[in-house]
């Protein structure tokens, strides 16, 4: 089963370092290390929303700012290859957003994160958001340091996404499927993408989203809320 | 997904391990890529001659790519199982997200010639 692809030139080596364990992404893992310590230290939840452009990832963060927003502190990192527009959408509803532009890169890699956060107050944050570049295939390889790692799914992509992007359900712990109100004019299977999901990740949460009917926009805030009480709780025992 | 970004990051750790002298030596990078990593193999081939060639070093280096395929876990028959049709489950069919290897994105052997030194002797 194993492949090797050689160059033309054929190495002469006579002095070999064997087995070496130099994991390219060490570098971005050390610094997400850096972030999960930061944030249980200061009881912050991390999350990592992520997807394909256009799920409608910002519009559900301006439908929990709308409905939440009083009842946790939270904040917001948005990233884009360009503009400061998801940042302005989040806080024409009263959010508080800092953008993240990445000029070109397709993903946010730690590094990034740990600096935007230099320029966030956390003190007394309870949520601490990073809405992720669109983008189902890079992001998925670089660890933010987050809690929990939540992927948009929406009905207009088609329900055959998962197993074309294996890594990024495999390393979510909930999935949202999202644009659930265009049902009944697409050839979209909720059944068929959850058991799509479920095949790469047996474990995974799902639920179903319409920000513009307001459908499941409930059972995603209780989700937000108690995943905050969680890590307050342990940051509890912890202590005690 | 960002190929020239990663061979730069390969020779960044070689220059981070190694000295100047040790690295004139350097003959041949063999790197683990496992298929869940989002990396293309000929891809990482064309970054490799792109990158030697534009900064004029480690130009008769080689880079040998080692696809690893996915294979999960499974605690009850407590064996690895190779993942089929992206089924990620044991052989037994128990499903298992227990990803044991195919996320790997590492330098696995490195070789240099012999030091000049130790040829002589």
């Amino acid at each position: 089963m194993q492949k090797i692809q050689r160059s033309s030139k054929a190495a002469r080596g006579t002095v070999t370092c064997d087995n070496t364990t130099m994991h390219l992404l060490k570098a971005n893992d050390f610094v997400a290390e850096s972030i999960r310590k930061r944030m249980a230290e200061q009881n912050i939840l991390l999350l990592n929303i992520t997807s394909s452009a256009g799920s409608g990832k910002t519009t559900l963060l301006q439908e929990t700012i709308k409905r939440i927003g009083d009842q946790a502190n939270i904040k917001i990192l948005v990233g884009d290859l360009e503009t400061e527009r998801d940042a302005d959408r989040l806080r024409a509803v009263g959010g508080d957003a800092l953008q993240i532009v990445t000029g070109g890169i397709c993903h946010l890699e730690a590094q990034m994160v740990w600096q935007a956060m230099e320029g966030l107050n956390l003190d007394g944050v309870d949520l601490l958001i990073i809405e992720n570049v669109g983008n189902l295939v890079c992001p998925a390889s670089f660890d933010l340091g987050e809690d929990y790692r939540v992927t948009l799914i929406a009905t207009t992509e088609g329900d055959d996404k998962p197993k074309k992007y294996p890594r990024m359900f495999l390393t979510s712990e909930l999935m949202l499927v999202s644009k659930v109100d265009l049902l009944e004019y697409l050839p979209f299977s909720v059944d068929n993408v959850v058991a799509d999901a479920r095949d790469i990740n047996p474990d995974i949460d799902v639920l179903e989203l319409s920000t513009i009917k307001g459908t499941g926009v409930d059972a995603w805030c209780d989700w937000l809320l108690q995943k905050v009480a969680e890590k307050k709780e342990a940051a509890a025992v912890v202590a005690s | 997904m960002h190929e020239i970004s990663l061979i730069r990051t390969v020779f960044n750790t070689l220059e981070a391990e190694f000295d100047a002298e040790e690295l004139s030596r350097l003959q041949a990078v063999d790197l683990k890529v496992g298929l869940l990593s989002n990396v293309e193999p000929t891809l990482l081939q064309n970054a490799f001659a792109a990158v030697t060639q534009s900064e004029g070093k480690y130009e008769t280096a080689t880079l040998n790519i080692e696809t690893v395929p996915v294979e999960v876990y499974c605690p009850v028959c407590d064996k690895n199982s190779p993942v089929k049709n992206y089924k990620f489950a044991c052989s037994c069919g128990r499903p298992s997200s227990d990803v044991v290897s195919g996320t790997e994105l590492l330098i696995h052997r490195i070789h240099f010639a012999e030091p000049a030194a130790v040829r002589s002797t």
